[in-house]
């Protein structure tokens, strides 16, 4: 048997496109354009902002657009799994609102930060999730339906639990979470840290690739290493000029680093891959595709729960409708970052630059006092043109 | 003599680390059957993709000449025009519509209001239908509810819709039945009756002396050897030029000492969810033994996947019975489970059920046994420990490709079908079975498996081989069971069967259970 359909559609031009470029001869510009275009366009917004407004490019502004950034981005990570196995969670906006809510009520009735927010992650993370995966792996039924129907009952529970009213935080510990800086000195530390490991993490790829006589890529290579020295530089001018890492900052890129090496490295990544990629066969391959995609259902929902934590945690309070829409924000990032909604291919490095492209387009039209009607309109076109590029570029 | 209508004169075609074709020239009559033959990765597949305008000029280097002219196709709607058809093996027909519907799939006949006019196209697939002298489904039919056989029909018929001239049919036989292949050749007949020009691939040699006029051989992109009448070469003269030596032994069997029992399978019935009350399998009783390959044979539709993929935990709702391995018990309730206890099974639908098409080669021979290459608590993927274990297999299976880092999608199927082998030698099995494992594999790759499967024995694996080619089974396998409408309905010894008493259980002339 020959796969020859399949084969032929793989790499296929579409038949009325014409010539595949498979001959050598390419524009090296042009590719490189294709293979970039989300961190191109992320660029040229930053420099266009940077003109449009004195006020965009500052230390001050573009650490508060990080710390914008990470509520959505620590979504996006979890929500970069559930599509990448072909699924979706809807319900993660609701989780967000109902998770400020059960958390600051636990606080309010006493309970200290410590358990608290633990109590919280589990009650209202694990629980949802688990509900979520369950409907979905053990009974087969579309997650677009089960997590929609949760996006009402999460947000009905966050509600009636706080009486439809805003619920103040006093405790003194809490609003560090979203709130607090790790001291500038400090930031400098981890940021060198950070500098040291991964010159050393591209030097050993480098030299592995070489060791099993893959050819080095040298643009990829290029490209990479611009843009790790110029994200190093420009985390040093923002965060040393301004505070240092805000704290959710830094729990965002812990969760982002993580997601990025879980996906990459290990046995559960490869599952998801092969999951996404080829139900029947991950089945037939002897995945447990059940636990799968409960860990995965559990794994978003319990980083929605923190991000509604540190939600409440920096607003120092929780309102019962925090975090409405927040699933549709969370989707574009993934699917502008080129995660594929079939499922089985996407990259939690592409969601993060995905939720970056978002923030930035918030926060820079924000600074411009565009309407927000016009912004929601704006961000629409780009999340339409961001997939639509992503489609033509991979029928080449 | 008849007129030269194909004419593909110097035809290169790279892939990023592969040059599939290397200046192959040939030329192909009207009436006639050309068979296209070589090795897996030899390149057949790509270059009637470069015909039939699926890889447009100037992705090609070299001329295509149909009927004296130049063509440069910039897609498969101009080879078409130009009258050729392409039947690929994996068929693209739309279950959801009839027959007509699909004949006439994007030129459809409608009414001055753009309304499909119904009466026209069912009777215009009708006379398609006559004219190839089909009278065993209608144009009304749901193509969902005919069998691969008539579906490869309906493709036929679809291409002669279009008046096509020359018609290139990619391994069309190898998911067919012997009844259906005989069907085929009656209309391939005709067609050259008819002056089709006709390229046909395919790895099974005995079809070739049937039916093919003329044959060129393909080997790593290149013509060896010139357009030859088949009448002035013999079957291992073909063989010669397609892997470049002699293969003097197809079938190696080594006689090996019957071990103890390994796989006890009793009363094993898969039942049938969409008709309740009947069963795919039915109380299927049978052992194997270490140092035997036990062949499972019958005709397709005959249960034997489902008889396997039960084993395998495939249906954990649908079936009932017991497995046991070397005396103990097995709960099996799911692949995984089965895998666990040391049972590979590799799939008959080696794209649905078997491939990761969109990664790495790699990717997909580890996928099922991770823990060899990972750390055992967190599960961290040990890169060179896998690219290590993944080369080995490569090399030693001979799988045809530019690197371990290769999409398995753009390998030729039989290069696929060889990593699918490694990924299950790679999980360690104490049984392993195997559904139609060399099933559009070539002449030099299955003798590979073949002695592959023997070392296995060696080894001390049980084998279990399904397979639709009675040479096959009766060549390699040391018993054999033969199953009918979901039913093992005999048990031969490989000494005590022949070719005619399987076929007789096969097809449900001959009954009971012989021994
Ligand atoms: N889309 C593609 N991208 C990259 N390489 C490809 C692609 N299609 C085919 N190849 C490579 O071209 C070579 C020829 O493949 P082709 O499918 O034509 O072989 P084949 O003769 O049809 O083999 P088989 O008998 O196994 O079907 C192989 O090395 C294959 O890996
Ligand atoms: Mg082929």
């Amino acid at each position: 048997m020959t796969d020859e359909s399949n084969s032929a559609s793989l790499t296929q031009p579409g038949a009325s496109l014409g010539g595949g470029g498979s001959t050598g001869k390419e524009n090296h510009i042009l590719s490189f354009i294709k293979d970039n275009a989300t961190l191109i366009a992320l660029f040229a917004l930053v420099i266009a902002f940077s003109f449009a407004d004195d006020a965009f490019f500052t230390a001050r502004n573009l650490s508060n657009l990080s710390r914008q950034v990470t509520i959505i981005g620590i979504i996006a990570v979890g929500m970069t799994m559930v599509i990448l196995i072909a699924g979706i969670d809807l319900s993660v906006g609701s989780v967000v609102g109902l998770s400020a809510v059960v958390c600051t009520l636990l606080l309010q009735a006493g309970l200290s930060v410590w358990v608290a927010i633990p109590l919280t992650l589990l009650i209202v993370g694990g629980g949802i999730g688990l509900w979520n995966g369950y409907w979905v792996a053990k009974f087969n039924i579309p997650p677009f339906i089960i997590t929609l129907g949760m996006l009402t009952i999460a947000r009905g529970l966050a509600l009636t639990l706080s009486g439809g009213s805003a619920i103040p935080v006093t405790d003194s510990v809490f609003p560090i979470f979203g709130g607090a800086y790790i001291p500038p000195m400090a930031s400098g530390v981890v940021l060198g840290v950070f500098v040291i490991l991964s010159v050393f993490s591209v030097f050993r790829q480098v030299q592995q690739n070489r060791q099993y006589g893959i050819a080095v890529n040298k643009r990829e290579l290029i490209t990479n290493a611009l843009v790790l020295i110029g994200g190093f530089a420009l985390a040093f001018y923002v965060f040393t000029g301004y505070r240092g890492i805000p704290m959710p900052v830094a729990i965002f890129a812990f969760i982002a680093f993580a997601g990025v090496y879980i996906l990459n490295n290990t046995r559960f990544g490869r599952r998801l891959y092969a999951l996404g990629g080829n139900e029947d066969a991950a089945r037939l391959s002897g995945i447990n595709v059940f636990k799968t995609k409960m860990t995965v259902y559990t794994t978003i929902s319990v980083l929605a729960a923190l991000s509604g934590i540190l939600l409440a945690s920096r607003l120092n309070g929780a309102s019962p409708n925090l975090g409405i829409m927040f699933e549709l924000d969370a989707i574009a990032a993934v699917v502008i970052g080129g995660t594929s909604l079939a499922g089985g291919s996407g990259r939690v490095g592409g969601t993060v630059i995905g939720a970056l492209l978002i923030g930035v387009l918030n926060n820079g039209m924000s600074l411009l006092g565009v309407v927000t009607f016009y912004q929601l309109i704006i961000k629409g076109l780009i999340i339409i043109l961001a997939v639509w590029f992503d489609v033509i570029q991979k029928r080449k | 003599m008849s007129e030269v209508v194909l004419k593909m004169h110097n035809i290169i075609k790279d892939f990023p680390g592969v040059r599939a074709l290397n200046n192959v020239n040939f030329e192909a009559r009207s009436g006639e059957l050309l068979a296209l033959m070589g090795e897996n990765g030899a390149g057949k597949s790509t270059l009637m993709k470069v015909l039939s305008g699926v890889w447009p000029y100037p992705t090609y280097e070299g001329d295509i000449y149909i009927k004296g002219d130049r063509k440069r196709f910039a897609n498969t709607k101009e080879a078409e025009d130009a009258g050729i058809a392409i039947i690929y093996q994996e068929l693209n027909l739309i279950p959801g519509l009839t027959v007509a519907e699909n004949i006439f799939l994007d030129r459809q006949f409608v009414d001055r209001f753009g309304k499909i006019d119904w009466q026209r196209t069912y009777s215009e697939a009708q006379k398609l239908l006559d004219d190839l002298g089909i009278t065993d489904f209608k144009p009304t039919d749901m193509v969902q509810n005919i069998t691969v056989g008539k579906q490869q029909m309906v493709e036929i018929a679809k291409a002669l819709s279009i008046n096509a001239e020359i018609l290139v049919l990619d391994e069309p036989t190898s998911a067919l039945t012997d009844k259906e292949v005989k069907d085929l050749f009656r209309i391939i007949r005709k067609l050259k009756n008819d002056n089709v020009c006709m390229c046909y691939i395919s790895h099974k040699m005995e079809e070739i002396e049937q039916i093919a006029d003329r044959v060129v051989v393909l080997r790593d992109g290149q013509t060896i050897g010139d357009v030859t009448p088949i009448g002035d070469i013999t079957l291992d003269q073909i063989i010669v030029r397609m892997v470049g030596r002699d293969i003097k032994d197809m079938f190696p069997k080594k006689q090996m000492e019957r071990g103890a029992a390994s796989l006890e399978v009793k009363n094993l019935s898969v039942s049938n969810p969409d008709v309740p009350g009947t069963y795919k399998v039915k109380n299927a009783s049978f052992t194997a033994y270490k140092g035997e390959i036990l062949g499972i044979s019958g005709l397709m539709g005959a249960g034997r996947t489902e008889l396997v993929e039960g084993i395998f935990g495939a249906y954990p709702q649908q079936s009932t019975g017991e497995v046991l391995l070397n005396g103990v018990k097995l709960d099996i309730k799911s692949p995984k489970d089965a895998i666990d206890s040391g049972i590979a099974l590799l799939t008959e639908d080696r794209k649905a059920l078997g491939l990761f098409l969109n990664e790495s080669i790699s990717f997909n021979t580890t996928i099922s046994s991770l823990e060899t290459v990972s750390s055992k608590i967190l599960g961290i993927i040990n890169e060179s420990k896998e690219r290590q274990i993944v080369g080995e297999y490569v090399r030693q299976l001979g799988v045809k490709t530019p690197s371990i880092d290769t999409l398995i999608g753009t390998l030729s199927g039989g290069n696929q079908q060889k990593v699918v082998l490694g990924k299950w030698l790679n999980s360690k099995p104490e049984v392993f079975i195997l559904d139609e494992p060399t099933r559009g594999i070539d002449i030099g790759a299955k003798v590979e498996i073949y002695k592959l499967l023997n070392y296995l024995v060696d080894q001390g694996v049980t084998v279990i081989m399904i397979s639709s080619e009675l040479p096959e089974i009766l060549g390699m396998c040391d018993r054999i069971l033969v199953l009918c409408d979901g039913v093992i309905v005999s048990d031969f010894e490989r000494n005590k069967a022949k070719k005619e008493t399987i076929m007789a259980y096969a097809t449900g002339s001959a009954k009971g259970r012989a021994k």
